[in-house]
């Protein structure tokens, strides 16, 4: 069977358990049992090759540009690993089917752990180290899920936020890490890199990349001071704890270890962190647990002190001791599952896991209490079972290990884990199973259905057996693991008596006398360690999350809090630093250009919009008189553009200017007239400062542009030479704006239009919205939008609007060739109407309105897209205009272009626009107090 | 002349930065109009300044820049429809929330 | 000369109004309620036909220039399609029609008026912006756009919505300002306007100028990272995106990538590093706002305080990473951002719709004690918090990956910022599932119809498939980085012609 589909099955199996929860929890656990079966199947088929130390592969590409490559390698290390998770996954999902309660979502359960049994089988099997840690990655991500499995219970949810922080985190540790890998050796191939192991080694960016992936390992495996996780994960159900949290996920880091040995191992700094981490983490670990109440949290930290071991083990970068490693590993798998699962049965039957509440279980629950019996004995390390073998392996590799120069330290240290381990197994099983109850049964519990008893006892089975026969069950498959570990054959000799001169025997005599000694004074030492001052990891974990997420509430309600002052404040001084520091980052010259001299009469312009302007300013919070010294400004603007040979741009100035005014104070009479004081004056410095460095900046800048020539003759030449030839009009500016640059007209009525659009929309919104439409009715807009209209003044408005028409139409045509055009003449048109309602009020141009300006809006978009569209019949390009001359009477001989049309366009948008704006601000001014009385 | 100008432009600018850091709706939107004023005072002059030479072809040999004066066009046309947007957002914002303040009043921390 | 290329144009310009036309004119209310939706729907999928249609010549040949007015390059203005602004059409349409199935599904354009005309104009901008060749053309359609988006995001109002939407829109209204400053520089130092002529110019410019051509190129790329979200220009986005609409927040997820798109232009067209006159400026200008964004954006998210917020900053976020991968202008670098650009896009707008479910059952703040949802939506959030934090196995995580490898010569600083950033995302996405889906109150809340989660998934199954196909996916975008990072063709396209 193809690696690749060894590593696809679990998925398979996810898919399919989900699918059948339907057909009942039996089905779902089939469904996925058959999976897991037949990829351990396919696996096992292997066999022969990977013993004859021929690895199988398969490899697909994914993302070659980053040697991301879906390659899948069956070793000997994998080929244990693999066998190990999908053979215990197997018996886990037995033990689930009847561990989960009814109620339970049984089949979500399932999917999740066979997501999870992928991700492991994609992390043993893959050759690639970015498709490891892909797959590293969703394993935190399906343990978090079945942390939290019930997530009702706030220790699972915390449990699993937890696990995932450290563990992902972790993960991103190890990403780096494995890509400064990649990086030094030049690929992400891991059969790859044993080869270039020296000059990886040689790099100076190896250390960062060994600290780096030892983060990931040590965060999974749970090593000290990482430990604190493993713990909290207990709360997620027991059969996940089994299998993630004792027998494969949290071996991941080992595996990785393992994985990568050849290439990192070898060197003082592997040996110093790995080896030190692993003793520590053993012998702290070891004694916490001893002092558990929790069964399953004193499994959990014996694993973690187990975990330590095997770190220890492979940190000493030695053969024997790789082997040793492996063949801890699988005694551990074999007797620790078995453990948790009978933790499972107790709290299953009990009701509870303190030892503080059991004991005397042996009598009632036999079978139960045989499992648990020989289990915790190999973990304690007892022969004849795989547990002593294994210890002994370790304690002899720890006996000849010398670190910082002291023969004996390591050793000493060993022992004491091992005293401790001991320790806790003893008192797992003789708090738990022996003498009599202290808490009180509600009813007598029994041993568990076959469904729950059966697969710890395989286990325990497995257990024995290894220790009985190493050689036939144990060492073939830790040869050929420790071999591809190594890189060198190896080839141990497993046995459970090594004679009286091995160092390990006379340790573990040591330690099983200490061992029973902590029992016995279990009392006094648990007093003691009670008393004793503990640093709990998670207190400081919890500190430091605690404040992360302090501060992100800060960065979103107060940084964040939606305040424009505050962009203004940043982003405009970073505007004029900005273009200070490009500035002076290079050459200037400061240009030669004549300047025109002013005469008096633009003096005096120039001197009325600068004291308006200042005024303005000073001013503002009187709104009204600031209202009219901007179109004071305005106005005067147009006649500067005037002067400076612009008309279109003076027309068109005056009146945008008019209209914008005549907006502003409808919207003035529906807010309030004043600007209240509110900023103290040093705000009001900053602010005068930020507003004087903008405004010295860009009169610099057009100073510097107005007093130098442009490099390269400007494009406006073509423009100037074309506008009659090309564009058949005299108007530069009018053809440019039609014809050479129709396009960007085009978009410009597009938005006035859509602006009109939002605005109806948005005045529609407000006056269904009960709450704003109260407040309108009792603001007061002082008599401005409501007044009584004088006879006169309507009577004359309405002959202006006739006049009006005319005027716009001369202006519109007379464009293309002299100042004008769709836009004023639009403008002029609507100025007509707005006079309307200023003079007769709201009702009054409600009523005469003939066109619906949506439809101005629309029709004028049309008409310019279908100008433009016209050309296509042509075989031109959209917008492409014709021209040719038409004699009319009054206006005379004048020069029609299809452009003329598109302005049409222009013209109907612009005047759609605008009444629509002025009716949306009108209705509005109508829902107030006196406009209701006007409407009445 | 160009003097005039540039400084019309700062001030300008000036004035509607100083008038967008307020604390209302009303001032910022006066603003934000003198503000378009200055830029588009600013891109004409871009066209370099020229007296009595409108871009009419035949009344004059060599004319102002007519480029930058047409965009100056799209570009009031466009700062005009902002504007009533604005403006009317104001007006909404004001009878939505009970004030024309620019933010939410915050409670002293 | 080849029309299609106006197409994504002109069929939303045309639609949008005969949408309004047709509402003004038809007086069935029936009538008015369904054809709008008619109209909009069959358009959005026309657009993406034709975003497809294009996409296909774009990748197979040159870039292909459309003279407006039939007049030549640099004189008249010119659309060029090239692969660049092609994907961008096609994310824009895809994106177009995702959202407006779920505006329909879920009746947000029935709270308030002109949705769906605004939808299209909204789309035209977008597209405008995409393909023009000429500098001050862009500012008007970024115009266009933004006008639209001020529509789309108060759309049914509400007092507090209102208020955000003013700061949103007077902070673009500086910005244009900003932009048509620039744009009046660079025409007042190069006498040009269109992109290709001002690849040309630029270089050539005399020592005198390049003090101006560089304030100029600088202040532009500030209105692009405006649009983008970088610090300190990003304190719009947050309330803006939340006050928003969610489906209108998620097609916002284009916008704020208009700006890294724009970006780009400029560093590699008009603004080149190897012009004499700019240098390396704008990388030293974005470089460090990406990466500041970047960790800024996610720092918020672990204590965001509503999903919609969360996602807000998570976009900030990825927004920042997009343009930390661009900002070197590097084939490499361009490769990967545009990966990433893909992926976040579609992450964005799946958190914002999901953000938006989570809404409509009552579940908006992260603080716990929500009805309990339904199932569904907490894989689709589970799915949404894997792709937005960059886990595997979806896209996000190949992005990342893809980025830290190209820019991991350019600066070792890309490293610890990412994997942090990368840290604090994986946090509040986990405190915020735990809140919204575990620490729920006892009440269950009313399941979702089927179809409410037909955009959402769609979305799921894109990154499924540009995590599936990132090889092939890489390898177009990388000759696309290549055919950026050299304009030659690009140039060619144009044809300019010089003054008589």
């Amino acid at each position: 069977m193809s690696p690749v589909l060894i590593a696809a099955l679990p998925f398979l199996g996810a898919l399919l358990a989900g699918l059948a929860a339907r057909a009942g929890r039996t089905a779902v656990m089939l469904a996925a049992g058959l999976c897991t079966a037949a990829a351990l199947a396919g696996l096992i088929g292997h066999w022969p090759a990977v013993a004859q130390g021929a690895p199988v592969t398969a490899a697909f590409d994914w993302l070659p540009q980053i040697g991301l490559e879906a390659a899948f390698r069956i070793d000997g290390l994998a080929m244990m690993f693999a066998g190990m998770i999908l053979g215990i996954g197997i018996l886990i999902l037995i033990y689930a089917r009847y561990y989960m309660g009814e109620t339970e979502d049984f089949a979500r359960f399932i999917v999740y752990l066979m997501l999870f049994q992928g991700a492991m089988t994609g992390i043993v099997l893959s050759d690639n180290l970015l498709l490891l840690l892909v797959s590293w990655e969703l394993t935190s991500l399906t343990s978090f899920l079945l942390i939290g499995w019930w997530r009702d219970a706030s220790e699972a949810r915390q449990g699993a936020r937890m696990a995932l922080a450290v563990t992902a985190g972790g993960g991103l540790a190890l990403m780096g890490g494995l890509l400064i890998l990649g990086k030094i050796a030049g690929t992400f191939s891991i059969s790859g890199l044993a080869a270039r192991a020296e000059t990886i080694q040689a790099s100076p960016a190896f250390l960062p990349a060994l600290i780096l992936i030892l983060l990931g390992a040590f965060t999974k495996s749970a090593q000290f001071p990482f430990h604190f996780w493993l713990p909290r994960a207990m709360a997620a159900p027991t059969p996940v704890s089994a299998y993630l949290h004792s027998a494969t996920m949290v071996k991941a880091g080992l595996f990785l270890m393992a994985r990568l040995w050849p290439v990192l191992a070898g060197g003082w700094e592997w040996t110093a962190i790995v080896a030190t981490t692993g003793l520590l983490t053993m012998v702290i670990a070891a004694k916490i647990a001893f002092f558990q109440d929790d069964m399953k949290a004193l499994l959990a930290y014996s694993t973690v002190s187990h975990l330590g071991l095997i770190t220890f083990l492979l940190g000493l970068g030695t053969e024997p001791a790789a082997l040793a490693a492996m063949v801890h590993i699988l005694a551990h798998a074999s007797f620790k599952a078995a453990l948790f699962l009978t933790a499972g049965i107790v709290d299953h039957e009990t009701g509870t896991r303190r030892l503080s509440r059991l004991g005397g279980l042996a009598r009632v629950m036999p079978l139960t209490f045989a499992v648990a019996a020989v289990a915790s004995l190999s973990m304690a390390g007892v022969p004849p079972l795989a547990g002593f073998l294994s210890k002994e392996m370790a304690l002899e590799e720890a006996a000849h290990a010398t670190v910082f120069g002291l023969p004996w330290l390591v050793a000493l240290i060993a022992t004491i884990g091992a005293a401790w381990s001991v320790g806790y197994s003893l008192r797992f099983l003789v708090h738990g199973f022996l003498g009599r109850p202290r808490g009180d049964m509600a009813e007598l519990p029994h041993d568990p259905g076959a469904g729950l008893l059966i697969p710890p006892m395989i286990l325990a089975a497995l257990t024995a057996m290894g220790g009985i026969l190493p050689m036939q069950l144990l060492a073939p498959l830790a040869d050929v693991a420790a071999s591809a570990v190594t890189g060198l054959p190896v080839h141990g000799h497993l046995a459970l008596w090594h004679g009286l001169e091995s160092a390990a025997l006379w340790m573990s005599l040591a330690a099983f006398g200490a061992g029973i000694a902590f029992l016995a004074l279990w009392p006094s030492l648990s007093a003691m360690f009670e008393a004793a001052p503990k640093l709990d990891a998670k207190r400081i974990y919890d500190a430091v999350i605690g404040t992360i997420t302090r501060l992100a509430g800060r960065i979103d309600t107060q940084v964040h809090d939606g305040n424009p002052v505050r962009s203004f404040a940043l982003a405009i001084p970073a505007m004029v630093a900005v273009g200070l520091w490009a500035f002076l980052g290079a050459s200037h010259l400061p240009g030669d250009r004549a300047v025109l001299s002013p005469h008096p009469a633009s003096l005096i312009g120039w001197a009325v919009l600068m004291l308006a302007t200042l005024i303005a300013a000073i001013v503002h919070r009187a709104r009204l008189f600031a209202l009219l010294l901007t179109a004071a400004v305005g106005l005067v603007l147009a006649l500067a553009y005037a002067v400076l040979s612009a008309p279109d741009l003076a027309l068109t100035q005056i009146s945008v200017e008019v209209v914008a005014t005549l907006l502003m104070l409808l919207a003035l009479s529906l807010l309030p007239r004043i600007t209240p004081a509110e900023t103290p004056w040093p705000t009001r410095l900053r602010d005068a400062v930020i507003a004087a460095a903008a405004g010295i900046g860009i009169a610099a800048l057009a100073l510097s542009i107005m007093l130098r020539g442009p490099a390269f003759p400007p494009i406006s030449i073509f423009h100037w030479a074309q506008s009659k030839p090309g564009a058949g009009g005299t108007n530069a500016v009018n053809t440019i704006i039609v014809d050479f640059r129709g396009y960007d007209t085009y978009g410009e009525i597009t938005v006035l239009g859509i602006a009109a659009l939002v605005i109806f929309a948005m005045a529609t919104a407000l006056l269904s919205n009960r709450r704003a439409l109260a407040r309108l009715r009792r603001h007061d807009t002082g008599g401005n939008s409501g007044d009584p209209h004088p006879q006169i003044v309507e009577i004359a408005v309405r002959f202006l609007l006739p006049l009006a028409l005319v005027v716009a139409l001369y202006i519109f045509l007379r464009g293309h060739n002299l100042p004008g055009g769709g836009f004023v003449a639009g403008l002029v048109v609507a100025i007509g109407l707005l006079l309307q309602y200023i003079a007769s009020g709201f009702a009054w141009v409600e009523m005469r309105r003939r066109l619906s300006p949506h439809a101005l809006i629309g029709a004028g978009i049309l008409v310019a897209t279908g100008t433009g569209a016209v050309a296509w019949g042509f075989g031109r390009p959209f917008l492409t205009s014709a021209h040719g001359h038409v004699v009319l009477p009054v206006i005379g001989d004048i020069e029609l272009a299809s452009a003329a049309a598109f302005d049409l366009g222009v013209f109907l948008c612009v005047l759609g626009a605008v009444v629509l704006a002025i009716a949306a601000l009108a209705r509005l001014g109508a829902a107030t107090t006196d406009g209701e009385e006007e409407e009445g | 002349m160009e003097y005039l100008v540039a400084s019309a432009i700062g001030l300008m600018t000036a004035t509607g930065v100083y008038l967008i850091l307020r604390r209302r709706t009303f001032p910022v939107i006066l603003g934000l109009t003198f503000l378009s004023h200055a830029v588009n005072l600013f891109i004409f002059s871009s066209g370099r300044l020229k007296m009595a030479a409108p871009p009419i072809v035949g009344r004059v040999a060599e004319s102002s820049d007519p480029l930058p004066q047409a965009l100056v066009l799209t570009a009031i046309v466009i700062s005009f429809g902002m504007t009533a947007v604005i403006v009317l957002m104001a007006v909404g914002a004001r009878f939505g929330t009970g004030d024309d303040r620019v933010a939410p009043e915050r409670e002293a921390p | 000369m080849n029309h299609w290329i106006i197409a994504p144009v002109v069929l939303p310009a045309v639609l949008g109004a005969a949408t309004v036309l047709g509402g003004s004119l038809s007086h069935s209310p029936a009538l008015h309620r369904t054809w709008p939706r008619a109209i909009t729907l069959a358009g959005s999928l026309a657009l993406l036909g034709v975003a497809l249609l294009l996409f296909a010549e774009a990748s197979a040949g040159p870039p292909q220039v459309y003279r407006l007015g039939d007049w030549p390059a640099p004189f008249g203005i010119v659309l060029v399609l090239d692969r660049l602004s092609a994907l961008m059409l096609v994310l824009t349409a895809i994106l177009g029609v995702i959202g407006l199935v779920q505006v329909i599904v879920t009746g947000a354009d029935r709270r308030g008026a002109h949705f769906h005309a605004l939808w299209m104009f909204q789309l035209m901008g977008l597209n405008g912006a995409f393909l023009t060749g000429d500098a001050f053309n862009l500012f008007v359609f970024f115009e266009v756009m933004l006008i639209a988006s001020y529509g789309l995001m108060v759309h049914g109002a509400g007092g507090e919505r209102l208020r955000a939407g003013l700061h949103y829109v007077a902070v673009n209204l500086v910005g244009s300002s900003l932009f048509l400053i620039a744009l009046a520089m660079v025409y007042g130092v190069t006498g040009t306007l269109n992109m290709a002529d001002l690849a040309v110019k630029v270089p050539a410019l005399p020592a005198g100028d390049f003090a101006l051509i560089r304030v100029a190129a600088v202040l532009m790329v500030m209105v692009f990272a405006l649009k983008g979200a970088l610090v300190p220009l990003q304190f719009w986005l947050p309330g803006t995106y939340a006050h928003a609409p969610g489906v209108v927040a998620a097609l916002f997820a284009v916008l704020t990538k208009v700006g890294v798109y724009a970006a780009i232009r400029a560093g590699t067209l008009m603004f080149p590093a190897e012009a004499p006159a700019i240098g390396p400026i704008l990388t030293e200008l974005l470089w460090p706002a990406a990466l500041v964004t970047l960790l800024l954006g996610a720092a918020a998210v672990p204590g965001a305080g509503t999903l919609a917020r969360l996602a807000a900053f998570a976009t900030i976020s990825s927004t920042g990473l997009a343009f930390a991968a661009v900002a070197g202008f590097a084939a490499e670098g361009l490769t990967a951002g545009l990966y990433y650009v893909i992926h976040s896009i579609l992450a964005s707008a799946l958190l914002f719709l999901i953000a938006d479910l989570c809404a409509l059952r009552g579940a908006e703040r992260l603080d716990g004690g929500t009805p309990r949802l339904p199932g569904f939506l907490a894989v689709l959030f589970f799915a949404s918090a894997i792709a937005s934090a960059g886990l595997p196995p979806l896209s996000g995580f190949l992005g990342k990956l893809l980025i830290l490898e190209a820019g991991i010569d350019a600066a070792a600083l890309l490293y610890p910022v990412v994997l942090v950033g990368s840290f604090l995302l994986i946090l509040g996405f986990a405190r915020a599932g735990s809140a919204l889906f575990w620490r729920a109150s006892g009440e269950q809340a009313e399941p979702l119809p089927a179809r409410a989660y037909l955009a959402p998934a769609a979305l799921v199954l894109l990154m499924a498939a540009l995590t599936i196909w990132a090889g092939p996916v890489t390898g177009w975008l990388a000759e696309t980085a290549a055919a950026v990072t050299d304009p030659a063709a690009y140039i060619a396209a144009n044809a300019l012609e010089s003054l008589p």
